[in-house]
């Protein structure tokens, strides 16, 4: 069988790979985006982002419903019903699938739904239903991004021992269940059981949840978990678990104490493990750390020069977003541009209330002895976050002292997620402090916390008075509106 | 007591001694010469600003010192110690910087379209967190794009941030670094993130013969920093012409005598600045220069001739002024002075500049038309060669004239080969048709007052006489 020829195959159709096949068309190559599963769009749409936050979104009808008696308004017990819940979530990811094939056919990009696997630097075999499929290729790019690791003293095949894939089917309310992982899929999950009527116990090995985001900025998200789920427990790992009738039994060590505790279910969220393997890596010059993350350099090249690879499967931060960027600087680079990463991932995670933080943050500054200010602003103060009963947020900026640039930006609370693209916008455009206080802000909005916090820096925030300036401990917001 | 390098002129920071007349234990006086300067064109006397004993001489015969530097400590002198008064440069450290040692464009009008930007500090961004400078994508895109480290650019924005317009300073100072880095070794101390010009390969010309070398004096590196700076940026037409000057030749040899009774030479450079005013006047766009910095064409209502005078060291272009203004025995005057100023090199700076336009005459020593370089940011230059006596056939009638070969040289940017015959054609018929009344001496004095209206009239009136012949 004669091989297909094309300019660029790439390999998987998740938020990096499709954005790479996307992007290599508009620039005039030949494309070919090889999927294994028959929807497109990855775990992103399939199996995380885009799932979790329907369920997200449901789930919060009830919280808010639930809680909206002392405002004078009173539903009745909400009815669940998990299959329409579950149906309504494939619509929407069955629409945003669609979207991308649609898309890619206006490119002239061809999908071949199959598993490929490199038979050398030049060549992917790809096994599709109609059978073997060779394409010989210019260059490659390898997406095929990550998937839940499950360490193998969990895995009993025990489908009530669940990873985040089967978490998102929402197969059942359990009564008791365990998270192991306090990192953002175990509490954005969480959130979800929690809602729907689940007793959650969640457990971190760490001496902390959301590892990695400043303290300050987890504490409301800590403070949710606390009263809504039925125990946090730091410091704790999961030694064993077994199957008992109906249930897991697990034991655990909390801190130096042991326990035994049965759950209706376990979810397992521990991290990601990249699908590097059975790709034929062999056959090429690509080469895999010791975690199984393909190696690659700022230019998103491989060890092989004809195969690039971006997103999950080379490790870093394991985010939609980095994907989507390390794709276009990829086909930069095999377009010919000097393109490298360089750009700073913003991290959101989708909890209650959500956190976002971009560029520098306090603790990483702190860690590496560099004196930055920090300022905050509680929410506490902001009128727009009282409209809808929410001050449990904090929007922070992380500044250079010397040129008061903007360094960093952390926000907690409602809707941080959307907030947080303005810091980012700031630090990659080099903004001040002054600048960032100088853009007029719409009142009233969530937005005016940024405006209200750079004024901080200089002492002069409207809702806020500072007796000595510059100094965020003695800022003491005042709540108006 | 400190006595400094004042400040030398515009665009004129820095010289090398070439003469030092005092030494340790001299009494000096105020203003009295203590050293000479060379400085690209001309030979600066350095007085003394204060008066007193000479206890230390800090320079030397050879040292380069630049505006400021400290070159002789007094001691007790007559001199009321007096604070140096407003007039006087303020003292600046001594420093060699790159700045001083880049090429000054003697700009007159306006700034050189392409001035030497200011050399920036070196500066080196840091950043504890591996944090990129302060720029945006779109601009730190471009710098990789032209593999400019953005660490090395000074932002001028708040916080230092790097906008498109300091990358571009950033770049026009590295191109122009380079560029003078051959002329001027002194860019040796320019910042290290300056790459420097690969070197000019030496060849050893010993191996073929025995061979004697000179450094290159200032003036002669500065002619030719600005013969290729004028080179590189001006498309040149040249345009060759002959001029009959038989008959002005007669008058010349005529008047000359009572010329000279007055002190002056009457010579045919003289007569042809003034046929070249007339032509300006008439040619507006030649006596103008173009502004590549704001796209505009400027012309100047003042008429500043440079003469090029052969020197031995090289050539020095000093200009005459108001050339409209003056009768031809003024300038003939003038002329006579400023050329032997020039030979002595004791021309100042300030002579130099603010040339219209230029004559290079080199009918003294002979040759034929020859293609001179415009002296930016002038937009033309006229060369003159020796006149020849030749056959010529007017009105089917061989004659003999003497013919004066001349070559205008101008920059095709501004100027289009028509109006370049047009004009070198005008200067030959105002050559060729120069009113003998002007060249005559009789009642100079009354002459001279009504010279500006009047001659130009006449000038018109004898060209276009001369035309219809």
């Amino acid at each position: 069988m004669n091989p297909i020829q094309t300019d660029i195959v790439v390999l998987g159709a998740g938020p990096g790979g499709y954005a790479a096949a996307f992007y290599a068309a508009d620039k005039g190559k030949k494309v070919i985006l090889v999927e294994r599963e028959n929807r497109l769009g990855g775990v992103c749409l399939n199996r995380g982002c885009i799932p979790s936050k329907t369920l997200l979104h449901g789930t919060k009808l009830i919280k808010e419903a639930r809680e909206s008696e002392f405002r004078g308004i009173t539903f009745g017990e909400p009815k669940i019903d998990l299959a329409k819940m579950r149906s309504w979530k494939e619509s929407i990811i069955e629409k945003l699938s669609g979207g991308i094939r649609s898309l890619a056919a206006r490119r002239s990009v061809e999908i071949m739904t199959g598993r490929g696997y490199f038979e050398d630097s030049k060549t992917l075999r790809v096994e599709t239903a109609e059978g073997q499929k060779f394409i010989q290729f210019d260059k490659a790019i390898i997406a095929v991004g990550s998937k839940p690791a499950m360490p193998a003293a969990f895995d009993l095949g025990n489908p009530r021992i669940m990873t985040s894939t089967e978490a998102l089917e929402i197969e059942e309310i359990p009564q008791d269940l365990l998270i192991v992982g306090g990192g953002y899929i175990g509490l954005e999950l969480g959130t979800v059981y929690a809602t729907l009527g689940s007793r959650i116990v969640l457990v971190e090995a760490m001496d902390a949840i959301l590892a990695g985001a400043d303290p300050d900025l987890v504490r409301p998200v800590a403070k949710y978990a606390h009263e809504h789920f039925k125990e946090v427990r730091v410091k704790t790992k999961v030694l064993k678990m077994a199957t008992h009738k109906k249930q897991i039994q697990v034991v655990m060590d909390v801190d130096g104490q042991k326990k035994e505790e049965l759950y209706d279910r376990v979810l397992v969220s521990v991290g990601r493990a990249s699908n590097s393997a059975d790709l034929g890596l062999k056959n090429t010059k690509v080469q895999v750390d010791e975690k199984g993350f393909i190696k690659v350099n700022e230019h998103q090249q491989t060890s092989d020069e004809s195969i690039y690879a971006v997103g999950d499967c080379v490790g870093g931060v394991l985010l939609a977003h980095k994907a989507s960027k390390e794709a276009r600087i990829a086909v930069e680079v095999i377009t010919g541009e000097t393109s490298v990463f360089e750009s700073l991932i913003p991290a959101v995670v989708f909890t209650d209330p959500e956190v976002a933080w971009c560029g520098v943050t306090e603790s990483e500054a702190r860690k590496k002895g560099v004196a930055v200010t920090t300022v905050k602003f509680p929410w506490g103060a902001s009128g727009r976050a009282l409209t809808f009963d929410r001050p449990d947020g904090m929007t922070k900026l992380v500044v250079d002292p010397e040129t008061e640039r903007i360094l960093g930006v952390g926000i907690v609370g409602h809707g941080a997620g959307e907030l947080i693209s303005e810091g980012v916008l700031a630090i990659e455009m080099g903004a001040t402090v002054s600048d960032l206080a100088s853009c007029v802000h719409p009142h009233p909005t969530l937005s005016e916390t940024l405006m209200e916090s750079a004024e901080m820096f200089f002492g002069h925030a409207t809702h806020s008075f500072s007796r000595s300036q510059h100094k965020e401990e003695s800022a003491e917001p005042q709540h108006a509106s | 007591m400190d006595i400094r390098i004042p400040r030398l002129g515009e665009g004129a920071d820095n010289g090398t001694v070439i003469s030092l007349f005092v030494k340790e234990g001299d009494k000096v006086e105020k203003n009295q010469t203590i050293l000479e300067l060379e400085n690209e064109k001309a030979v600066a006397p350095i007085p003394a600003s204060e008066g007193g004993v000479v206890s230390k001489v800090h320079v030397k015969v050879g040292d380069r010192v630049s505006v400021g530097q400290l070159v002789l400590t007094l001691s007790g002198g007559a001199s009321s110690a007096q604070p140096a008064s407003a007039s006087q440069p303020a003292p600046r450290p001594a420093q060699a910087p790159v700045q001083a040692a880049l090429p000054a464009v003697a700009a007159p009008v306006y700034a050189a379209p392409a001035p030497m930007p200011a050399a920036p500090a070196p500066f080196a961004y840091q950043s504890a967190l591996g944090i990129a400078p302060p720029a945006a994508p779109s601009v730190r895109k471009i710098a990789r794009d032209l593999g400019i480290d953005l660490g090395r650019v000074r932002g001028s924005e708040s916080g230092g941030r790097i906008v498109l317009a300091d990358l571009r300073d950033y770049i026009q100072y590295l191109q122009a670094a380079a560029f003078s880095a051959a002329a001027a070794p002194q860019a040796a101390q320019a910042p290290a993130s300056v790459p420097a010009k690969p070197a000019a390969e030496s060849i050893d010309f010993s191996k073929w013969g025995p061979v004697t070398k000179k450094p290159l004096t200032s003036l002669r590196k500065k002619i030719a920093e600005k013969m290729q700076e004028s080179w590189n940026a001006i498309p040149h037409v040249t345009q060759n012409d002959e001029v009959d000057v038989t008959d002005i030749m007669q008058w010349t040899k005529a008047y000359g005598p009572a010329y000279e009774k007055q002190g002056a030479k009457l010579t045919l450079t003289a007569l042809i600045l003034k046929a070249c005013v007339h032509a300006l006047k008439k040619f507006p766009v030649f006596n103008s220069s173009l502004d590549e910095a704001t796209g505009e064409l400027v012309f100047k209502e003042y008429y500043h001739l440079g003469v090029a005078v052969d020197t031995e060291q090289g050539l020095i272009v000093p200009v005459l002024r108001d050339i409209d203004k003056k009768s031809l025995f003024e300038i003939s005057r003038e002329l006579g002075e400023i050329a032997e100023k020039t030979r002595q090199r004791k021309v100042s700076l300030e002579e130099l500049k603010g040339g219209t336009f230029t004559i290079s005459n080199l009918g003294g020593i002979g040759g034929q038309h020859f293609t001179p370089i415009v002296n930016r940011p002038e937009v033309a230059i006229l060369g003159v060669s020796r006149g020849v006596l030749k056959p010529v056939i007017r009105s089917q009638k061989l004659d003999q004239r003497v013919l004066m070969p001349v070559s205008l040289s101008y920059d095709h940017r501004v100027i289009d080969g028509a109006d370049g015959a047009r004009f070198v054609r005008e200067i030959a018929k105002a050559i060729e048709g120069f009113p003998e009344s002007e060249i005559k001496l009789g009642g100079a004095a009354a002459k001279k007052s009504e010279e500006p209206a009047k001659a130009k009239t006449e000038k018109v009136k004898a060209a276009a006489g001369k035309g219809k012949r």
